[in-house]
């Protein structure tokens, strides 16, 4: 049976990681190697390495980042977001070390080159990142480079139904950083029924992540601060949630220094 | 002894960096190249994958290097494919459109029902008595693929289910195909990886 996963978010501001809250305040985690390597010891399902200022600063990918983290040698699949402006910058982003690429302000620019970008990569290595919050005619899209709303309509809607991205990340960005703060609405709200989502923000328990599991929809939840509190903070989630919908617990390590007898 | 060599084929898509490092870390020398003296000194060779399938095949024909891998089954030299790499070994692929393959195991890559992906961590069910691959029955491992395997039964080494069940291991003689990814499948995929390399390599 086809696992639902627990995704390890790892945000990056100015070459440092960061905790985010509501897309707007920031605290400074340190460099981003070692929590992507705990986030690959704790055996996170997917880790997604997001670089927020990429797209705002028109420096496209953060290849340098992208090739430290592939000389850790990562044994989970590593997802990418961050200054994808053209097909080339998600093929070398492949090239360099991830598996996917999420894109957010290249989705709601350029639906062409996204399709492109599925074209070369096949639609299931490209994730539409989607901040967004209730409005008063359902679900608006956050441009956080703009910090202008507008509702999620037209033709994202269509490109979403057409299959342009094999996933939606559904991003509750007001509640990013809140403890158990995520608004299923959203869910509820979300006008395309047809493409499997990614929740983030605001997830902070294992009640609210066997909620969220019990929904066909949602395929995936997405952890980022909740998870720099505490050792072996994906095996805690998992044991939380204690279903068979998620892998188990496992504490698999390379150097133990006690053999097991 | 003498460690073993992979021979990872570039044809400019696949993740290259993913693989290498993974199977650096199993302890085996890797070179990526796109060129056939270079990969003819290696043990085996291995097409990863990233990518669409009729973006990949363009890329091997461009590169002179489609002749060059069905010659190298036909001398059963080990190949192993990865995903796309996988993908690419068979016969044709519908992914976007029908595009004609490697054509070194028989059979084709149809899309999943209703244009559906089968993303995320599943379970394998070993369907012979393969010792390279038994150890890993019953273990789960990373798929991210939109297109299954339709072919010979004698060629499905190991199933999944989506619900239905599909070929996620296929072989013939020394090339042998996965569907998921090994390399970012943490423990479980070192191990299948280190054992169908070794287990190839030394047979």
């Amino acid at each position: 049976m086809l696992k639902k996963r627990l995704l390890g978010v790892v945000t990056v501001l100015n070459g440092w990681a960061v905790q985010s809250f509501g897309y707007k305040r920031y605290l400074p985690l340190g460099r981003p190697e070692p929590l992507v390597e705990n986030l690959d010891r704790w055996g996170a399902d997917e880790i997604l390495v997001q670089v927020i200022d990429r797209s705002r600063s028109g420096l496209g990918p953060d290849f340098a980042l992208l090739e430290r983290l592939a000389r850790l040698g990562l044994s989970t699949p590593l997802i990418y977001a961050g200054g994808v402006r053209t097909v080339d910058d998600g093929v070398q982003v492949v090239q360099r070390g991830a598996d996917r690429v999420s894109v957010d302000g290249l989705f709601q620019d350029d639906l062409g080159v996204v399709a492109d970008l599925g074209q070369r990569l096949g639609t299931q290595a490209v994730i539409a990142s989607l901040p967004v919050s209730t409005g008063p005619h359902g679900l608006e899209l956050f441009d956080y480079r703009t910090r202008q709303r507008r509702p999620l309509a037209g033709d994202l809607v269509d490109a979403l139904t057409g299959g342009i991205v094999s996933e939606a990340m559904l991003i509750d960005w007001i509640h990013e950083g809140s403890p158990n703060a995520f608004s299923e609405q959203m869910l509820d709200l979300f006008p395309v029924k047809t493409v499997a989502l990614i929740a983030f923000g605001g997830i902070s328990t294992p009640e609210q992540m066997a909620s969220l599991f019990a929904r066909p929809k949602v395929d995936a939840v997405a952890i980022g601060n909740f998870l720099t509190y505490r050792e072996h903070a994906i095996q805690h989630f998992r044991r939380g949630v204690a279903s068979a919908a998620v892998r188990p617990a496992s504490y698999a390590s390379e150097y133990s220094l006690i053999r097991d007898v | 002894m003498k460690p073993i060599s992979i021979g990872v084929v570039d044809y400019g898509m696949g993740n290259h960096a993913s693989v290498t490092h993974s199977l650096r870390s199993l302890g085996m020398r890797v070179r990526v190249s796109d060129q056939p003296e270079v990969l003819a000194a290696a043990d085996a060779l291995l097409l990863p994958g990233v990518g669409a399938f009729p973006a990949a095949m363009q890329e091997l024909h461009a590169r002179g290097l489609v002749n060059y891998l069905q010659d190298q089954a036909r001398a059963q030299r080990p190949i192993i494919g990865i995903c796309l790499g996988m993908e690419l070994l068979a016969s044709a692929s519908w992914e976007i459109k029908h595009t004609v393959g490697l054509d070194l195991i028989p059979g084709e890559f149809v899309p999943f029902a209703g244009g559906a992906w089968h993303i995320g961590w599943n379970t394998l069910e070993i369907a012979t008595q393969d010792p390279l691959l038994q150890p890993s029955d019953g273990q789960a491992f990373y798929f991210n693929h939109s297109v299954y395997f339709v072919g010979p039964e004698q060629a499905q080494a190991a199933l999944t289910r989506h619900p239905a069940a599909f070929a996620s291991i296929i072989r013939r003689g020394t090339v042998i195909g996965m569907q998921f990814h090994p390399e970012k499948s943490q423990q479980a995929g070192r191990q299948l990886l280190s054992n169908v390399i070794a287990g190839l390599v030394h047979a």
